[in-house]
C-alpha cells in the first residue's frame, strides 16, 4: 500500500489543537500536582501518625491502580455526585491527583539522597531544624530529584494521550479522528506520533540544559 | 434494563484479571527477552548496533503506548494484509514492543552500574567481549535489575489496561462490559481498581522481599522511571 | 572546659562507650587515638550533641549537654566541629561555606561575615579559592575550607574527627599545617587521629581508647615512649 500524506493536510490544526490541548493540560497537572505532591510528602514524611497513614495509603492506591482506571472513576463518579464537569476537567483533575503521587516520592528520595553528614555540619554549626532544610538541605536535594522530576513531566505528557479514552480532546483524540475521517490511519498515526516524539525530546533537550546551567555547582553527578 | 451491581459480577472482573495476568506474563517474558537484547546492543563495541538500539528506545520511550497500541492493532492489517491478528496477539505485540524498550534501559543502567574497574579486571585476564559480559558483567548487573524490574512489571499490568481500545476483555474492559450490564460504573471501577491494586502491590510486596534477602536497594533515581503511570 | 563523667553510650544492644571520664583545660591539645571501633569517634561527638548520651554526663563551659534547659545550639556555637568527610555544602561556594553559620546562625552583618570569611580563608591559605564550588577543590583544600567554616563561629573548643584518614598522604601535611598554627594560637582542641607525628609534636595529651574506655592517658612522651598498658603497646607497635 502507498502512503500518502497530503490528505492529512485539511486537518493540521486540529492536530495542532490537540497538541495544545495536551500540552497546557500536563502543565496543570505538572504544577498544581507537585504542589499537592509537596503536602503528601510532609504528610508522609510528618509526626502525625494518623496523617502519615493517610498520605501513604493514597500514594500506594494511586501508583499501584491504572490512570485510565482513576480517569473513569472520576470521569464517572463526580457526575454521580452531581458534579458535571466535562472530559478537560475531568482529566485535569485525574491527571493531577495521579501526579501528585508520583511526586511526592520523587520528593522523598530527593530529601534522603541527601548525604547525612551534611545536615550534621549544619548542627555542629548551631543550626536549627528548619534553618538546615532552608539553608542546606533543599538545593541539593533539588539537585538530585531534578531529572526525575523532568522525567515524570514527559510521562506524564504521554500519559495524557490515555484523556482521549475519556473523549479528552487532545493530540491521540485528533489523530484517531483524523485517522476515522481520512481512512489514513498510519500516516496519521505516523503525524500523532512525530509530534509526540518531538514535544518529549524538546523537553529532554531543555531539561538537559537547564540541569547543567542550574545546578553549575555539580561538578560529578550525585552530591 | 440494568440490574444492580452483584456478586455475580465479580466472575468476568476476575476473569479480567486472569487475562491481564496471562497478557502482562507473556508481554513481559518477551519484553525482557528482547530488552535483554536491546540493552546489551545499547551498551555494545559495535557503533551500528548502539545506533538501532538507541533510536528504537529514543522513539518508543517518546510516544504513548496507547498510540503505540493503535498502531500495531490497525496498522499491522493495513501493513500486512491478510494476515489475521487475533486481539490477544495484537495486545501482546504492542505491549512487547513498548516493554522492550524500558526494559533496555534498565539493562543499559545496571550494566553502567557496574564499576569500571570490573570490566577492566576482566580485560586485564584476557576474557573477551561476551565472556566478561557472561562471567563478570551480567551477574552482577542482573542482581541491581531487580528492583526496578519490579517497577516496570508494575508499570506493564497498569499499562495493559490501555489495551482496552482494541476490544480485547482484559480487566478494564470486563469493567466497562460490567459497567454496561449494571449501569454501576463507580462499584464497577472501584472493583477493577482493587483487583489491580491487589496484583500490583503483590508483585511490589515480591520486589520488597528480594530486597530485604539480598540487601540491595538501588537508588531508583538513577535509573529510568519504568513505564507509565 | 570540658568534663566528662561516666559517660556511656549505647546503639541498641551496642555498648561503645563503656564509663569514659576525663576533662580537658582551657588552650589544651588532646589527641585520641586507638584501633577502630574503640568508640574514640563516638565519644567525640557525643562533645557536641550529634550522639546523644545513654548515660553519665558531658559539661562544657558550665553547659550540661544531657540537660533538657541546656539550648544545644548554644553550645555548638562554642564547639567547632571538622568532619572526616569535610561535609561541605556542595551548592555554596567556599566564601558561603564558612559566612552561613555567622549569618544564619549568630546573625551578624553580611559585610562583617564576608570580611570575617575572607580573613579565615587567608588562614588556611585558600584566599583564592573564595569563589570556587567544593567540587572543584582537592581533598586537603575541602578540609581546609571546613576549619575555616568551624572557625567562623569563633569557637572556644575544636573537635577534629580524623580529619585526615580521608586524605592522601601527600596532602595530609596542608591540613596538619593548619591545625599546628591553630594549636599555637592557642585553641583547645580535640583530635581524633591516626597521626601519631602530629600527636606526638603537637599534642598536650595522649588519650589512647579501647573497647570503649579510656586505657592509657599521659604525654605523647610518656605514651609512645614507654607505654604502661599492654594494649597500648600492643597498638603503638602495630602502627609506629
Amino acid at each position: 500500500m502507498a502512503l500518502y500524506f497530503g490528505d492529512l493536510l485539511p486537518f493540521s490544526s486540529l492536530f495542532l489543537e490537540g497538541l495544545w490541548t495536551a500540552v497546557y493540560i500536563t502543565l496543570i497537572a505538572m504544577l498544581a500536582g507537585s504542589a499537592i505532591g509537596v503536602l503528601l510528602y510532609l504528610g508522609k514524611a510528618g509526626a502525625r501518625r494518623a496523617l502519615r497513614l493517610l498520605c501513604t495509603g493514597y500514594i500506594e492506591v494511586i501508583r499501584n491502580t491504572p490512570l485510565l482506571v482513576q480517569l473513569y472513576l472520576i470521569y464517572f463518579a463526580l457526575p454521580a455526585v452531581g458534579i458535571n464537569l466535562g472530559p478537560v476537567w475531568a482529566a485535569a483533575i485525574g491527571l493531577t491527583l495521579n501526579n501528585a503521587a508520583y511526586t511526592a516520592e520523587i520528593y522523598r528520595a530527593g530529601f534522603e539522597s541527601v548525604p547525612y553528614g551534611l545536615r550534621e555540619a549544619g548542627k555542629a554549626l548551631g543550626m536549627k531544624p528548619a534553618q538546615i532544610v532552608r539553608y542546606i538541605v533543599i538545593l541539593p536535594a533539588t539537585r538530585n530529584v531534578f531529572p526525575a522530576l523532568t522525567n515524570q513531566l514527559i510521562l506524564l505528557f504521554l500519559a495524557s494521550s490515555i484523556g482521549s479514552i475519556i473523549s479528552l480532546p487532545e493530540l491521540t483524540n485528533a489523530t484517531m479522528t483524523v485517522s476515522n475521517t481520512t481512512y489514513r490511519t498510519i500516516e496519521a498515526l505516523t503525524v500523532g506520533g512525530l509530534l509526540y516524539l518531538a514535544v518529549s525530546a524538546v523537553l529532554a533537550l531543555a531539561s538537559k540544559r537547564a540541569e547543567t546551567t542550574l545546578f553549575r555547582w555539580a561538578v560529578s553527578g550525585h552530591v | 434494563m440494568f440490574r444492580a451491581f452483584g456478586w455475580q459480577d465479580l466472575i468476568p472482573l476476575a476473569k479480567g484479571a486472569w487475562l491481564t495476568i496471562q497478557l502482562c506474563a507473556v508481554s513481559g517474558i518477551l519484553g525482557i527477552f528482547f530488552g535483554l537484547i536491546l540493552g546489551l546492543a545499547r551498551t555494545s563495541p559495535s557503533r551500528i548496533a548502539r545506533w538501532i538500539s538507541t533510536i528504537y528506545i529514543f522513539c518508543i520511550r517518546g510516544i504513548p503506548i496507547l498510540v503505540i497500541i493503535f498502531f500495531i492493532f490497525f496498522g499491522i492489517p493495513l501493513l500486512f494484509p491478510g494476515m489475521e491478528l487475533d486481539k490477544f496477539a495484537a495486545a501482546v505485540i504492542a505491549l512487547t514492543v513498548f516493554a522492550a524498550a524500558y526494559v533496555a534501559e534498565i539493562v543499559r543502567g545496571s550494566i553502567e552500574a557496574i564499576p569500571k574497574g570490573q570490566s577492566e579486571a576482566a580485560e586485564a585476564l584476557g576474557l573477551d567481549y561476551w565472556r566478561k559480559l557472561r562471567y563478570v558483567v551480567l551477574p552482577q548487573a542482573m542482581k541491581i535489575m531487580v528492583p526496578p524490574g519490579v517497577g516496570f512489571l508494575i508499570g506493564l499490568v497498569k499499562d495493559s489496561s490501555l489495551v482496552t481500545v482494541t476490544g480485547f476483555i482484559e480487566l478494564t474492559q470486563a469493567g466497562n462490559i460490567v459497567t454496561n450490564l449494571t449501569g454501576d460504573p463507580i462499584k464497577t471501577f472501584l472493583v477493577v481498581a482493587a483487583m489491580y491494586f491487589i496484583i500490583c502491590y503483590g508483585i511490589s510486596r515480591l520486589g520488597r522481599l528480594y530486597e530485604r534477602r539480598t540487601g540491595i536497594h538501588i537508588n531508583a533515581l538513577k535509573l529510568p522511571e519504568p513505564a507509565g503511570l | 572546659m570540658i568534663f566528662v563523667n561516666d559517660l556511656h553510650k549505647k546503639f541498641g544492644p551496642n555498648h561503645v562507650l563503656k564509663g569514659v571520664n576525663c576533662h580537658i583545660r582551657e588552650q589544651e591539645v588532646v589527641c585520641v587515638i586507638g584501633p577502630s571501633g574503640s568508640g574514640k569517634s563516638t565519644f567525640l561527638r557525643c562533645m557536641n550533641g550529634l550522639e546523644s548520651i545513654t548515660s553519665g554526663s558531658i559539661v562544657i563551659n558550665k553547659h550540661t549537654l544531657n540537660d533538657s534547659k541546656t539550648n544545644i545550639n548554644l553550645v555548638r556555637q562554642e564547639v567547632g566541629m571538622v568532619f572526616q568527610h569535610f561535609n561541605l555544602f556542595p551548592h555554596l561556594r567556599v566564601i558561603d561555606n564558612v559566612m552561613l553559620a555567622p549569618l544564619r546562625v549568630s546573625r551578624i552583618s553580611k559585610e562583617e561575615a564576608h570580611a570575617k570569611a575572607e580573613t579565615l580563608l587567608a588562614k588556611v591559605g585558600l584566599a583564592q579559592k573564595m569563589d570556587a564550588y567544593p567540587g572543584n577543590l582537592s581533598g586537603g583544600q575541602m578540609q581546609r575550607v571546613a576549619i575555616a567554616r568551624a572557625l567562623a563561629m569563633d569557637p572556644k573548643i575544636m573537635l577534629f574527627d580524623e580529619p585526615t584518614s580521608a586524605l592522601d598522604p601527600e596532602i595530609v601535611g596542608e591540613v596538619l599545617t593548619v591545625m599546628k598554627d591553630l594549636a599555637s594560637e592557642g585553641m583547645t582542641m580535640v583530635v581524633v587521629t591516626h597521626e601519631m607525628g602530629f600527636a606526638r609534636e603537637v599534642a598536650d595529651r595522649v588519650i589512647f581508647m579501647d573497647q570503649g574506655l579510656i586505657v592509657e592517658e599521659g604525654s605523647p612522651e610518656q605514651i609512645f615512649a614507654s607505654p604502661q598498658h599492654e594494649r597500648t603497646q600492643g597498638f603503638l607497635s602495630k602502627v609506629l
